[in-house]
């Protein structure tokens, strides 16, 4: 194994492999920053020019873009608070802050390394898993992703405000997404829910147009009625030294990032769960970590946990997402499952032979990702400091330019005009909720794990009616959900003792 | 030197008389045709179609760009009513979406703004046929035993209206086959998943797609459909079984549409000639070797049926009598 690992590494430094890795890099560089064009459509339209590689040459090329696709992702995420992807959109939430407060350079600088941080463990844990994969993926069923489902629903309570106020509007915020997730036809019974008569709704609502306007409009209409730049009147001279603060927080942290990456792969593992839950489970954790009542009303305002969190889970996950579609032949994602159709391409049938015949394929795979990581991040740092001074430019130079990436990356998902109508009411929701004081976290877990809740649980009574309550991993994930959920009242507690 | 420049003339004259010529006849020099696709990319229907974007080109007059556009939603009824209506009936705009979209009209689903008979037919790009599988390791060799033991066998399907799902639900209805359908999983990855860790025992689904894992032993095929492909002629076929001619024939309607797997339209009164050049395009693209050697790669099944073909299949689907559509549509509902 040890021997594989390491041929694994030299097929991947052959002069055509990393050339092509490059160019893959270089291509996901471009399509992580801009928003809308997502990862997923990009693997599928850069498919056909594998036909001519060998397997070595065309998974470099696609995983080199793939993996730093949610690299880049947050970049647009902290500057401009637009998702630059459908799977980095909890780094606005505190990245973006910060990039208010004239700390873009420190939060670029954490969400590169928390994502460099993120995606190596991403890939050891891809090649330590390889003699448990096939059993740990099979110990979980329905019943066990309905459960990992609860639990990132629980997570609600360390996102919402404290006090029964703030819990109380957190949840309702949370059962709206829950609601939204419900949008287009049952896949039990076939009937048309919400729809109104409208094709449009049918098949439910696009996660990326929501995610734009219920982040970026807020954001828009907040620069143009301050009339300021970005970073308002914050002295510029903190600027330059910023990415290399933000470094020293993922270290700082690193703890944190850790877990936040373990979580990552985790979701990424497990078939269905997809790559929009594992940032927002990270951010919930990352949100837990606060310890006095200060500390948890800051985040959301710029505390850079916020950040180091889903900027490592966004790309530990694609290491986990692997897993799946290497033993199994079962993709643990869309964008795997697009590059399941390479796998054919490149004359390799996925499953366990990827994991004893063609292990040192698999292994160049974790190398790519791996090396494809280290180069982003690193020429990511060399012109980060320019890149953090948009956030200096007048408002009314940038709104321009923010505004056709809100329209284009929201149009360009599905290409349909719907989604511009959708972009823009989410948009006042979330100008709304904004005003009004409610969060918009737990609303996006109730979106992101709505189906995820409905269908697994569907299937856990119809396949084991009530015998699945007594698995014993429901029953651990169940103990966890609790734990999650009290854990902010215990904190308040301790924290109110400490102080008295 | 005086070689050359006659040479150079030639060539030129050569390049002229085509392009002249084409003032009469139809042709595609310095355009663009779009492929317009129903569903997101990197599944079956946007493979097929942009495997044919690459070669469409080499067969059509003037060597067009021939480009790829995804518009997913409501399961394609909107790229439908898009290349119906919207788009110009000028050759520049190729439609292909769900085949099954002809019940979705048949039974009259709302939002359907299409004639599916009066598209200009370009023809299908493959055949697809249903089978169900069961997990290797339970003990029935046959469809008869299976049926013949009367025990529970879960099925994970994905949801009404897709064949996950509506291939064992008439099975179960009309052979009495006892199956227990469990739908609401997100792919049929995932059913395959769960059946490799026992959830459920069998599931149905396009012999392309479930191939991989009849190849790896972990699922058996053991019923059929009506359209065959090599490897799957002596499975019996669901209809045959059928005990009356009316279950018969609305087992005979959902299957119809999976001999033009891959349809492919333009839009309504579209001109002959143009729709003549398409059809012949359309036809030595699938014929030719090196996409067959892509598909091939790919683990992509492609088979012509002509224009006129898939429209006489489409016309029988929508003649049928009343009171067979309202029966089948206590079954089946379009969907996914």
């Amino acid at each position: 194994m040890i021997e594989a690992l390491f041929e694994g590494l030299l097929l991947v430094l052959q002069w055509k492999a990393f050339a092509f890795m490059l160019l893959g890099v270089v291509l996901g560089f471009w399509v992580g920053l801009l928003p809308g064009l997502g990862g997923v459509t990009t693997l599928a339209l850069m498919l056909p020019f594998i036909y001519a590689m060998t397997p070595i040459e065309g998974f470099a090329f696609l995983l080199g873009m793939h993996s730093v696709v949610a690299t880049t992702g947050d970049i647009t995420s902290v500057l401009f608070g637009i998702p630059g992807e459908g799977t980095t959109a909890a780094t606005i939430l505190d990245g973006h802050s910060m990039a208010k407060k004239g700390e873009a350079g420190r939060a670029l600088g954490a969400a590169l390394a928390s994502s460099l941080v993120g995606a190596l463990v991403g890939a050891i844990a891809l090649a330590v898993a390889i003699p448990v994969v096939r059993p740990l993926v099979l110990s979980f069923g329905s019943p066990e992703l309905f459960m990992v489902a609860i639990v990132g629903i629980a997570f609600i309570a360390s996102l919402s405000a404290q006090g029964g106020r703030g819990m109380l509007r957190g949840f309702l915020a949370g059962g709206l997404g829950l609601m939204v997730a419900t949008v287009g036809q049952d896949p039990q019974a076939g009937i048309a829910r919400y729809t109104f008569d409208s094709l449009y709704l049918w098949s439910g609502l696009d996660l990326v147009p929501i995610l734009i306007g219920i982040f970026a409009i807020p954001e828009v209409i907040d620069l143009v009625l301050r009339g300021t730049s970005i970073a308002g009147d914050v002295p510029k001279g903190r600027l330059n030294q910023g990415a290399l603060e933000g470094v020293r927080d993922t270290f700082r942290h690193f703890g944190l990032t850790l877990r936040c990456s373990l979580i990552g792969t985790f979701i990424g593992i497990m078939p269905g769960l997809g790559g929009a839950v594992a940032q927002w489970l990270a951010y919930g954790h990352a949100a837990q970590s606060a310890r006095t009542a200060e500390e948890r009303a800051g985040f959301g305002k710029g505390d850079v946990r916020g950040v180091l969190g889903p900027g490592a889970a966004n790309n530990s996950k694609e290491g986990g997402a692997l897993i799946p579609t290497v033993a199994f032949g079962v993709p643990g994602s869309s964008s795997m499952a697009i590059l399941l159709g390479g796998f054919f391409l490149l004359g390799l049938v996925p499953g366990p032979d990827m994991l004893t015949t063609h292990l040192t394929v698999t292994f160049s795979m974790v190398w790519t990702i791996v090396l494809a990581n280290i180069i982003t991040v690193v020429a990511c740092f060399l012109f980060l400091n320019h890149l953090a001074r948009l956030t200096v430019v007048r408002g009314a130079l940038l709104i321009p330019v923010i505004l056709v990436l809100v329209f284009v990356g929201s149009y360009t998902a599905n290409n349909n005009y719907g989604d511009l109508l959708l972009m823009l009411f989410f948009g006042a929701v979330g100008y709304l909720m904004v005003a009004g004081g409610w969060p918009r976290a737990p609303f996006v877990l109730g979106l992101v794990l709505g189906k995820i809740v409905e269908n697994n649980l569907y299937i856990s009574v119809a396949r084991y009616e009530a015998e699945w309550l007594t698995r014993p991993i429901v029953l651990v994930l169940a103990a966890l959900a609790v734990a999650v959920m009290f854990y902010p009242l215990l904190q308040a507690r301790r924290s109110a003792a400490r102080g008295g | 030197m005086r070689h050359t420049l006659a040479l150079g003339a030639a060539l030129l004259g050569l390049a002229v008389v085509p392009l002249t010529g084409a003032a009469q006849s139809p042709h595609f020099e310095g355009k663009t045709v779009t492929i317009v696709v129903g569903f997101k990319a990197g599944g079956g229907y946007d493979r097929t179609a942009r495997i044919l974007a690459r070669h469409l080109p080499k067969y059509l007059p003037g060597r067009p760009n021939v480009i790829v556009q995804n518009m997913p939603g409501a399961n394609s009824i909107t790229a439908a009513n898009h290349v119906y209506a919207v788009a110009k009936p000028d050759g520049l705009t190729i439609g292909t979406f769900n085949r099954n979209l002809v019940l979705a009209q048949l039974t009259n689903v709302p939002g359907v703004k299409f004639d599916m008979t009066k598209f200009a037919w370009i023809g299908s790009a493959a055949s697809e046929t249903t089978i169900l599988a069961i997990r290797s390791d339970l003990p029935y060799q046959s469809f008869d035993e299976l049926r013949k033991s009367g025990k529970p066998v879960v099925i994970g399907a994905t949801g009404p209206g897709a064949n996950t799902y509506d291939f064992p639900l008439l099975l179960r209805e009309f052979l009495g086959v006892n199956f227990k359908i469990v739908s609401g999983y997100s792919s049929s990855a995932d059913i395959m998943l769960a059946i490799e860790r026992k959830e459920a025992d069998a599931r149905a689904g396009s012999f392309t797609s479930l191939r991989p894992f009849i190849d790896r032993d972990l699922v058996r095929p053991v019923v059929r459909a009506r359209a065959s492909e090599p490897g799957i002629e002596q499975l019996p076929v669901d209809e045959n079984l059928a005990p009356t001619p009316r279950a018969r024939a609305i087992m005979a309607l959902r299957s119809a549409p999976e001999v033009v797997g891959r349809p492919y339209v333009m839009t309504p009164g579209t001109p002959d000639a143009i729709l003549k050049l398409v059809r012949e395009a359309f036809a030595a693209a699938l014929k030719d070797p090196e996409l067959a050697a892509e598909a091939k790669k790919a683990k992509m099944e492609l088979e012509y049926t002509s224009g006129e073909e898939t429209l006489k299949i489409l016309t029988e689907v929508l003649s049928q009598p009343k009171d067979i559509v309202e029966e089948f549509s206590k079954y089946i509902k379009f969907g996914e």
